[in-house]
């Protein structure tokens, strides 16, 4: 027993080698979902169908704000109405100043829905855009008429969208 | 030195490191009075014996199942990160584990009764104990995260761990029935300094593709943590009381258990022994500084979402503290300071041992008692060979150790015990133990898995015992 542990090894360690290790998953999940029947868009008295400001404090909250690395804002929409829709998105600071302005045009039914990925960081904007954001502002508006409707049933414009962020955790 | 700094000294092994530990090698190492301490049964021929305070039993064993320090740490060029990834997110199970524990004896002591072949023992020790089962899915979620893993289950009941510091004051009788059969019991009283267990956990997240919005998050959780004591100790800590608090949590201030060790020797034949027990068949009721926490409920949300035009009625909404409320509201995070039972990590011994070569002269006064045929002791034999069996209950069920092993006696004077174990942490462990008696006084040393020894780091289990006593046969 004393043999072996006088005559024990022990291969070359770095423990220094703990600063080394990067924690960086990268999250996804939903942010904002919003739909509005024809009626609604038909019923506008002007053509701006609806404006909205949402608070959303995800992402300038400490916990995030000071992790996230980069990432990437996904916008889907899909237009089941017989209108063009024009829809913009604004990513607000506290002030109510406007951080980033997406627009998202599409056709009339049947279009195809319209994707777009908007990316933050190193390869596209700023990411101090996404820690500054606490609310966002969405409008419609009509670039159609507004007496007709769509032959497809319940006849809506609908914007969904999702982020996936990297977050350093160490 | 005083109970106290004898208890803080202890204490300071605890922040070293700290599973029961398999003491295969002291198991039944009948020239050693521990040994009666992993069977109350052991056939003993002391007639009375002291173990010097603080020193008579010192024990530690670590283990990890599925990783090395070697693996991660190996200076060999690659990146950790990647290391990190292939060998222990990768490469580890929710069923391997990282453990520890640590016994040191505070006082130890035995003697032969009025009755010669009743033989009693009593004292205190400290025990730390604790396990934790490799958390993968969270492992995976804070180094991966969920993106790209559409429907992928992260299982929380991946968490699952427990441990304690608990003082321990004992008393065992052990009888001999009859020239066959030696019997022992003990009782033991627990003084938990601190605990803390989260084993119950049950739930899952996944995200989807969403109904309406592009994903849907889904949260099932059924967790609960328990834990005593560390409320005290923290403010101790600030306070710099913490000696003195954790010497009262030591001595029935904390919150106080009870259980039971049994253990039988038999003799099947002259030569062929079988031996058995069952220690810490028990439990502590934690009533004194409990806080305990539990998340419950179900959630499923898809980000924030508006229906207009009735979403929009108030334009005061908040639609993303309603989201907030909603799902706390679903799956509350609640603190509570319930009472709760837990129950000791128990262990389970049985071993069979054939004795050959010469028999040595005994040490035993077996002219002490009255009745002297039932008094007689056995002779030992200068070779002992024989299987052990050793199992413990855990979190994820039984975890059990096979041993083999081989004792050889010199004279009266030195014994050596050599044993190889397979269990999970190893297939490659050799046990070496030494017992050394110089007149009354006893030295013992064991330590196993020698071969780690080669690379240290790359060792996935460590252990050692030592322990210093005075002995006397009752010869003079």
């Amino acid at each position: 027993m004393s043999f072996a542990l006088l005559s024990s090894c022990i291969e070359d360690q770095d423990f220094g080698q703990y600063d080394q290790i990067e924690v960086i998953p990268t999250y996804e999940a939903s942010l904002l979902y919003i739909e509005a029947p024809e009626s609604l868009v038909n019923d506008a008295p002007t053509n701006v169908a609806f404006s909205q400001n949402f608070n959303f404090d995800a992402f300038s909250s400490k916990a995030f704000s000071e992790r996230v690395v980069d990432g990437t804002i996904t916008y889907i929409v899909e237009n089941t109405t017989n209108k063009e829709m024009s829809i913009t998105v604004e990513l607000l600071d506290g002030d109510g100043n406007v951080l980033d302005t997406e627009i998202l045009t599409i056709e009339p039914a049947p279009a195809a829905q319209l994707q777009r990925d908007i990316a933050y960081g190193d390869s596209g904007k700023s990411i101090n855009i996404i820690k500054n954001t606490s609310s966002i502002r969405v409008s419609a508006t009509n670039l159609g008429d507004n007496s007709t409707t769509s032959d497809l049933p319940e006849p809506k414009i609908i914007l969904k969208s999702s982020g996936k962020f990297r977050v350093r955790i160490k | 030195m005083s109970l106290r700094q004898l208890i803080i000294t202890a204490l300071l092994w605890v922040s070293f490191a700290i599973h029961g530990q398999n003491k295969q090698l002291l198991y039944d190492f009948v020239e050693i009075p521990q040994a009666a301490m992993i069977n109350p049964g052991v056939a003993t021929d002391f007639q009375w014996y002291t173990g010097i305070p603080a020193l008579s039993g010192i024990s530690f064993q670590a283990g990890s199942s599925g990783i090395s320090a070697n693996d991660i740490f190996a200076n060999d060029g690659l990146d950790i990160n990647d290391k990190i990834r292939d060998r222990a997110i990768s490469s580890m199970s929710p069923r391997d584990e990282l453990s520890g524990t640590f016994q040191l004896e505070i006082l130890n002591f035995g003697f032969r009764g009025r009755n010669p072949d009743n033989f009693f023992t009593a004292g205190m020790y400290i025990e730390g104990d604790a396990i934790g089962y490799w958390f993968r899915d969270y492992a995976i979620l804070a180094f991966e995260g969920n993106a790209d893993r559409l429907n992928q289950r992260f299982d929380l009941g991946h968490l699952k761990t427990r441990g304690e510091l608990v003082n321990v004051f004992h008393f065992g009788v052990n009888k001999k029935v009859d020239d066959d059969l030696t019997i022992g019991l003990r009782g033991k009283l627990y003084s938990s300094m601190l605990d803390f267990r989260s084993t119950k956990n049950k739930g899952f997240f996944v995200t989807r593709e969403g109904q309406n919005n592009i994903f849907e998050s889904t949260l099932n959780a059924d967790m609960r943590s328990q834990s005593s004591g560390f409320n005290e100790v923290r403010n101790a800590a600030d306070n710099g009381t913490l000696g003195s608090v954790l010497t009262k949590r030591a001595l029935f201030g904390g919150n106080l258990g009870l259980g039971l060790d049994f253990g039988f020797t038999y003799h099947l034949n002259e030569q062929t022994v079988v031996t058995g027990s069952l220690l810490d068949l028990g439990f502590i009721y934690h009533a004194n500084d409990v806080f305990n926490y539990s998340l419950k409920g179900d959630t499923t949300i898809e980000g924030i979402e508006i229906v207009l035009p009735g979403a929009v009625s108030n334009p005061d909404t908040d639609f993303w503290q309603d989201l907030i409320d909603e799902v706390e509201g679903f799956l509350p995070f609640e603190g509570d300071r319930k009472k709760y039972l837990a129950f000791r990590p128990t262990k389970l011994y049985a071993s069979l041992r054939y004795n050959f070569g010469e028999p040595l002269d005994r040490r035993a006064n077996c002219e002490c008692g009255v009745n002297a045929s039932r008094n007689s002791i056995r002779s030992k034999y200068t070779n002992s060979l024989g299987g052990q069996l050793y199992m413990v209950n855990r979190p994820r069920g039984p975890q059990m150790a096979l041993t083999a092993f081989y004792q050889r006696r010199f004279g009266n004077f030195m014994a050596l015990k050599t044993t190889y174990t397979v269990d999970k942490f190893s297939y490659t462990n050799i046990g070496l133990g030494l017992n050394l008696q110089a007149g009354p006084v006893n030295i013992y040393a064991m330590a196993d898995n020698l071969l780690a020894y080669r690379n240290i780091a790359a060792s996935r289990y460590a252990s050692f015992q030592l322990g210093l006593n005075i002995i006397s046969w009752g010869r003079n």
